[in-house]
């Protein structure tokens, strides 16, 4: 049975509450991105993903669903500063160096050594 | 002998009725309209006896589904074969951002949910996040959303956490 067979009621409940999806596959795993039209519609599809595999362990899917609302920063990866950060130690979760941050940051950022909890920093 | 008289006409009947009922190209049309109101395209209708046979390249498996019920809908076709309707080939995803940066990016996900009590480690290796560690049962699905949201294109998610 194909990963698509497998996952068929999935996706036949995407097209039907409105939710557009592309697909691709690879090292027998499904990629399902898309993207719903709202945040029930895609508790809709995660319900019937826990479904066909209660507590997800068979890691052959990957449903990378957005919803309009929490897509509108444009899907920007960010990081929210926490006491005691400094950029380079942000960096090295990321494995980039601490004046990427700076550069992706520099509009918000006056000074590398002064970031404050609670600030959105734009991981580039 | 009335009775006798009845059932042959009866049979005759029913032979009249199967000779007049719908043709292989009658039922092949129908079943192309059927597609066509469906909006599925690609798919080539062939009928014999009764019977359709599905040919042609369909987007996805939902498609073939939905193909295969419209024509078994139409009246006059027995069965439908699908065996030579075929899913189109799926593109490779693209290929993985650093195992570092996914790392980073799930962490902060998982942090942004804010769980209480949940003692959860990822780890990433050539684009495979591993998750391990506790966490309830209720905050499961919102982990596992994290998980394969975050950017970076990640391979695959294999959920090793206790469910608790």
């Amino acid at each position: 049975m194909s990963l698509q067979e497998k996952y068929l009621t999935l996706l036949e409940l995407a097209n039907a509450n409105g939710t557009s999806y592309e697909l691709s596959e690879g090292d027998g795993v499904l990629h399902v991105n898309g993207s719903a039209p709202s945040e029930e519609a895609k508790a809709e599809l995660w319900a019937e993903y826990e479904r066909l595999d209660p507590e997800y362990r068979a890691g052959d899917l990957i449903l990378n669903i957005t919803t309009g609302a929490g897509d509108a920063g444009g899907g920007a990866n960010t990081y929210t500063v926490e006491s005691g950060d400094s950029l380079s130690k942000i960096g090295s979760q990321y494995g980039i160096p601490w004046k990427a941050i700076w550069d992706a940051n520099r509009d918000i950022l006056k000074d590398p050594d002064k970031i404050y909890p609670g600030q959105e920093l734009k991981i580039p | 002998m009335k009775v006798k008289v009845f059932t042959v006409l009866t049979l005759a009947c029913a032979l009249f009725m199967m000779a007049c009922g719908k043709s292989d190209a009658d039922l092949q049309k129908a079943a192309m309209d059927k597609l066509t109101a469906e909006k599925v395209t690609g798919v080539t209708v062939a009928v014999k006896d009764g019977v359709a046979t599905l040919s042609g390249e369909v987007a996805d498996a939902t498609v073939k589904g939905k193909a295969e019920a419209a024509v078994k809908s139409v009246e006059g076709i027995k069965s439908v074969d699908v065996a030579k309707l075929t899913t189109k080939p799926l593109p490779t995803p693209p290929p993985p951002s650093p195992d570092k940066m996914i790392e980073g990016t799930v962490n902060e996900a998982i942090k942004k949910l804010g769980l209480t009590g949940a003692n959860i480690t990822v780890t990433v290796s050539g684009g495979v996040i591993t998750l391990t560690g506790d966490v309830a049962k209720a905050d499961l699905t919102k982990v596992m959303q994290a998980a394969n949201e975050a950017k970076g294109n990640a391979t695959k998610v294999e959920n090793k956490l206790t469910v608790k």
